[in-house]
């Protein structure tokens, strides 16, 4: 039972990272109906900016993070406005492929401007440090990125299901023409959307590098694992999202734990295959309609 | 009479002449001024900790002979493709590196499953390929290899005399290996087992990962609850740092044993204190722990300042080239396939700047069959054994 519950504390602490990405994910389809395959990418160009902030600069951690968000969130604005926005009667596939294009752009950028070394982020919290309980270890980063996961994802849920902008969200993802008939400032919107889609990525990224070491190619697992986890958890559902996450963190460690190690990376995909067969709208979504 | 011979002599020396100049212009990447080498590397993706340094001491040191005025007159130039580490990638750029480049020899070429994915094709060009960087075991026993000079290290011959060293030298009586799930971490378990049959030792638990993977909570439990002595890495540095971190994590201090290729001192600043003590396999000097090796390095990071990050990879990469470079030189002027491949087999437990003791000859493909342990002690590496020597497969 100690071992069960050792895999389950192993698949939350990265369960929760999963769902930090998937929510950016599905927030950004929820408002603009896009997906973004740079989603990854702008979370690790991010973090390397953080790097660079506490590293080069030597900026305190909580100024480092918030400059990194901050233009993390611009660039993912500007990206939206400079470049997706003009293409926007290209086809759902075009627009994909964009974002695929700009994923490798960024990626470019990274490895031009930071190097493919592997770095070790600064964090305050540290991962030898651990707590034991009975037979359970846990570090103490684990405890912490999971609890600041969990407050990002609370003010998320607060804003969208709870604030006018999050109403102006759903309202612009269902109705541009009649949203913007009403008065709501759809392009505001939309660069909020972005913005804080683009910023709660290069957070996962900050909390995901103490653990995962930070390289050009840091968020690749990450993201394929938070779509999987929007899947799951319903394309267009803040809340699917992070239960998707939590569930596929836990459901890898323990599959790997007790009937296979070798396929803990294909498991994704397969329950990915499995949702979409079963329940297309994930555990939590809905099913979308357009009224006519 | 005189002038009749006079005008022989002469039509007799043009012809000479025309054709010695058409044997050159026929030689593939050879020209009176240059050599065109061609190598394919991870430049971008989970490996390109290794290919992007390992490239960039390349070029490098090429850089450096060519602004010494080259070799025998000729300047070097290096054509480097990335295959993000993916076999598929590597078959397309050695493909456009011989029929398109026009290359006159492949040099490198990182990873064992991408070496094994292009063999067939280079050798039934009869491409000149010096130094594969993927597990020497895999030439043993395949033909065609007059083309062919390897002075890598083999991960069978490795694992093996790793697990038999903590047998005998450090009480290990059950190892688990951690390993990547391609043909470089296959290699090693392979070597492993092997060793442990030898020492009559048990390997307990064999738990991969994929290149791309990112978390390893739940290989750090599954090794520490096979209850190993001693866990032996095959993997990159990023999993072989995480990894290790993770079990120190959960509370689980095997003796560590690792690969080479995780001998870059990086790896002290990746997996920090829980990379004290680990005992690993090395094959040519290590920087920090050899005059030559150090001042080769300062010259290259003077050249490109940060190959210092990765130093064990940076000078890896000038010792991959080497050979071809004093194969090159013995050649002489009249560069050929067959004039280099007679040079290259007169290699007798020759040293470079950073390789060490490379032996080649007509019927010895296999450079060197030889390593040495060593311990990583306060973030630095410290010689534990002589060379071990393993027997030439090829």
């Amino acid at each position: 039972m100690a071992l069960l519950a050792q895999y389950v504390i192993g698949g939350l602490a990265a369960g929760g990272l999963y769902a930090l990405v998937a929510l950016g994910i599905v927030l950004l389809y929820r408002t603009s109906r896009i997906l973004n395959f740079a989603h990854g990418d702008l979370a690790t160009f991010g973090t390397f900016i953080a790097f660079s902030l506490l590293v080069t600069y030597h900026s305190p951690f909580a100024i480092a993070s918030a400059g990194a968000l901050l233009i993390t969130g611009v660039i993912g604005a500007a990206f939206y406005f400079l470049i997706l926005r003009p293409a926007r009667d290209a086809s759902l596939l075009g627009k994909i492929v964009i974002t695929l294009g700009f994923a490798l752009l960024l990626q470019g950028t990274s490895t031009l401007l930071w190097g493919t070394d592997t770095k070790v982020l600064p964090f305050p919290l540290s991962d030898v440090r651990v707590y034991r309980l009975g037979g359970l270890v846990v570090s103490q980063i684990s405890i912490g990125s999971f609890l600041i996961g969990l407050v990002l994802m609370g003010l998320v849920y607060v804003l969208v299901q709870r604030t006018k902008v999050g109403l102006a969200m759903r309202a612009v993802s269902q109705n541009l023409v009649a949203a913007q008939a009403l008065g709501i400032p759809a392009k505001s919107i939309f660069a909020l959307t972005w913005g804080l889609a683009s910023a709660l990525g290069a957070t996962a990224g900050i909390l995901l590098a103490p653990v995962a070491l930070l390289d050009p190619s840091m968020m690749l697992d990450p993201f394929l694992k938070g779509f999987s986890a929007a899947v799951l958890g319903g394309i267009d559902s803040p809340p699917g999202a992070v239960a998707g996450g939590l569930l596929l963190g836990v459901i890898e460690a323990v599959f790997a734990g007790y009937v296979s190690v070798r396929f803990k990376t294909t498991l994704a995909f397969l329950i990915i295959i499995a949702v979409l067969i079963v329940r297309p709208e994930g555990m939590l979504g809905r099913e979308y309609k357009r009224r006519v | 009479m005189k002038t009749v011979m006079r005008i022989v002599l002469a039509v007799a020396l043009v012809t000479a002449l025309a054709a010695a100049t058409m044997a050159q212009a026929q030689e593939r990447g050879v020209s009176a001024t240059e050599v065109i080498i061609g190598t394919s590397q991870p430049l971008s993706g989970g490996a390109a900790f290794w290919g992007v340094p390992v490239t960039g001491g390349m070029e490098a040191w090429i850089r450096l002979i060519n602004e010494q005025g080259g070799i025998h007159g000729r300047r070097l130039r290096l054509v480097a493709l990335d295959d993000s580490y993916l076999p598929p990638r590597a078959v397309v750029n050695v493909r456009e590196l011989v029929d398109r480049v026009g290359i006159f020899a492949l040099v490198g070429l990182l990873g064992s499953a991408n070496a094994f994915a292009v063999r067939d094709f280079v050798v039934e060009n009869q491409v000149l390929w010096i130094n594969p960087l993927a597990d020497a075991n895999m030439w043993a026993g395949f033909r065609g290899k007059r083309s062919l000079f390897v002075s890598y290290v083999s991960y069978v011959d490795e694992g093996r005399i790793l697990t038999e060293y903590a047998a005998k030298n450090m009480g290990v009586k059950t190892v688990a290996v951690f390993y990547q799930n391609d043909l470089f971490g296959q290699k090693g378990l392979l070597g492993v087992k092997r060793g442990a049959a030898a020492a009559k030792i048990k390997v307990v638990a064999a738990v991969p990962y994929e290149l791309t993977d990112r978390e390893f909570s739940a290989q750090a439990v599954k090794l520490r609850e096979s209850g190993a002595d001693a866990v032996v890495l095959y993997a990159n540095p990023t999993a072989g740092a995480l990894v290790v971190r993770g079990m120190r994590q959960i509370g689980y201090a095997p003796k560590l044993i690792s690969t080479s290729a995780l001998a870059d001192p990086a790896m002290f600043a990746l997996a920090g204190d829980a990379w004290n003590g680990v005992t690993l396999a090395a094959y040519f000097p290590l920087p920090g722990t050899d005059a030559r090796v150090d001042e080769t390095l300062a010259t290259i990071v003077r050249i490109n300042p940060a190959l210092a990050r990765q130093p064990f990879n940076a000078v890896g990469g000038i010792a991959f080239l080497e050979p071809f470079l004093e194969g090159l030189r013995r050649a002489g002027p009249n560069l050929t396939r067959a004039s280099f491949i007679t040079a290259m087999e007169t290699l007798r437990n020759w040293d470079g700047n950073v390789a060490r003791g490379i032996t080649f000859g007509p019927d010895r493909r296999q450079g060197i069959n030889k390593l040495y342990l060593v311990r990583s002690e306060n973030g630095r590496y410290v010689r534990l054994t002589p060379d071990i020597t393993y027997p030439v497969a090829f």
